[in-house]
């Protein structure tokens, strides 16, 4: 009869017991905390970009594109060296330049622009073939020895390169027509090793037909 | 009482001279010319081979003493190679780590010890560890890679990606930088994305395999010339290096011979020698008491094609 009285309460702590190891070894969350909580603390190439793309253009420095041509043609080793940025040993110099300009050819992967009160200058915008690290190094936005890890720092160049594809050329390849004025800001490499002037391409950052 | 008194002082002095003796062995030897390490991922790969002995006959140049240690991909071989030569009192590390992260303690017990560490091509996770780091610009010449390779397939094909060691962050920084720019076409498909370890042999193990399910493949995108050379291989065993398009990376002397015949469309162009000479210099420089250095230093790589294979030679210039 005492022993029928204590099983049951025996069972019971076991269960209790139990019941506490259980409820104490697995946690629910939803899943969406979940990621939140593991990308708090890791780099977020996006956000950079998209806050770099937000706040930053309008006020960033650059040269007038009709200077800059000119200064390349008299003397271009010297002029990217002065003024020219670039990353670690490398024959390629970035720049941020501005200018205004006519549309003289829209093709495929370039809309090709002669510069206004320049003679016989032209530049190609970037509308395709939008890759590589002409914004972040020409704009100075990131520098690689903040970064441990190099893959986070070139991921930079991927997000903002995005933006510019989605945000920056798709409303103005709707509109544009030859013989239009507009006004651009963007990022143009120069490699001093093969220079090809009359073909330089301007990654744009800002772009509207006038 | 004699004897008793003889051995007394034995027993004082001879641990005493094993003292000594152990001091002696521990202390650095000041008056020979520093020593410098260098310690290699592999030198089963000729590109490292290049990469390690450029660094030694520098080093020596500069008037050190040089070994070269090969970890052999291993990381656990690589901290027996730190151990030891912190234990030989080395004055400076010309380093090529197996694993960006693996590697980082190494580099660590060494700064701790004293001894310098200048990372050579590879880089570890760590700002702080190494005096610097000079790598090449993967990222970069895997997006000019990654453009020519669009061009090459007129925008559309099947192509498989053989990456390299996946702890190694060179290896993503190539393959990101090729995804880059291939990923927005989407008429390029990408049938199989296998690693082979930077290895020759198996990336010709992996592509006979892929091949076997994928037989249809217009192109292979290999993360180091090593790979490409062993998948071009499997592609000769099938009767498809005719119809099936190789890239590289590296500049390696196989390579370049093989684009020159035809058979490898293209490669990107790291100096091994260029970057060796250049940590040896800054070794060099650092022990002689400069401090203003630069944490990471990239160097450009440049696309070598069929077409202006004649600008360069096998593993870049020495400037």
């Amino acid at each position: 009869m005492k022993n029928s009285i204590k099983k049951p309460i025996k069972y019971l702590l076991i269960a209790l017991l139990v019941g506490v190891a259980l409820y104490n070894s697995v946690y629910f969350e939803p899943l969406d905390e979940r990621h939140i909580a593991q990308k708090k603390g890791v780099f977020d190439p996006d956000a950079f970009a998209q806050k770099f793309m937000e706040t930053k253009l309008t006020g960033l420095p650059a040269m007038e594109a009709g200077q800059f041509m000119e200064a390349l043609e008299q003397d271009l080793e010297q002029f990217t060296a002065e003024k020219g940025r670039k990353m670690g040993i490398s024959n390629d110099y970035y720049f941020i330049v501005e200018g205004n300009g006519i549309v003289l050819d829209i093709g495929n992967e370039n809309v090709r622009i002669k510069l206004e009160g320049v003679a016989d200058s032209e530049l190609l915008i970037a509308t395709d073939f939008i890759f590589g690290n002409a914004i972040r190094e020409g704009s100075g936005m990131a520098s690689i020895g903040d970064f441990q890890n190099t893959m986070d720092f070139n991921s930079i160049s991927v997000a903002v390169n995005n933006r510019v594809r989605t945000d920056v050329v798709p409303p103005f390849l709707n509109e544009v027509e030859e013989g239009d004025h507009v006004y651009f800001k963007g990022a143009v490499e120069v490699n001093t090793k093969h220079p090809d002037l009359p073909n330089l391409r301007i990654i744009p950052l800002i772009l509207e037909i006038e | 009482m004699g004897k008793q008194f003889f051995s007394g002082i034995v027993k004082a002095i001879v641990p005493i001279i094993i003292g000594f003796l152990l001091l002696g062995c521990a202390q650095r030897d000041d008056k020979g010319p520093k020593k410098i390490a260098v310690v290699i991922s592999t030198l089963n790969n000729p590109w490292f081979v290049v990469l390690g002995e450029s660094a030694a006959t520098r080093a020596r140049e500069l008037g050190y003493e040089t070994t070269i240690f090969d970890s052999q991909n291993n990381t656990a071989k690589e901290a027996e190679h730190f151990e030891n030569l912190i234990a030989a009192g080395y004055s400076a590390i010309l380093f090529n780590p197996t694993d960006a992260e693996g590697s980082v303690s190494n580099v660590n017990r060494a700064k701790q010890a004293g001894i310098p560490t200048f990372c050579m091509d590879r880089e570890v996770n760590s700002l702080e560890g190494p005096v610097t780091q000079i790598i090449s610009d993967s990222f970069s010449g895997c997006v000019d890679l990654g453009q020519y390779f669009v061009r090459q397939m007129n925008k559309s094909g099947k192509y498989v990606e053989l990456l390299g060691l996946v702890g190694d962050n060179n290896t993503w920084n190539r393959s990101k930088g090729f995804h880059s720019v291939v990923d927005y076409f989407p008429d390029l498909k990408m049938v199989a994305q296998q690693s082979a370890d930077f290895d020759r042999s198996k990336a010709m193990e992996v592509l006979e395999s892929v091949l076997q399910s994928n037989p249809d493949i217009d192109a292979v995108f290999c993360g180091n010339d090593a790979m490409a050379m062993g998948a071009y291989q499997a592609l000769v065993s099938v009767g498809k290096a005719d119809s099936v398009m190789v890239f590289g990376f590296d500049g390696s002397q196989d390579v370049m011979d093989a684009i020159k015949d035809k058979k490898i469309m293209a490669t990107a162009m790291q100096s091994p020698k260029f970057m060796a000479q250049t940590a040896a210099e800054l070794a060099d420089k650092y022990l002689q008491g400069e401090r203003d250095m630069q944490r990471k230093m990239p160097i450009a790589v440049e696309i070598v094609t069929q077409d202006n294979i004649s600008e360069f030679e096998a593993y870049g210039s020495e400037e």
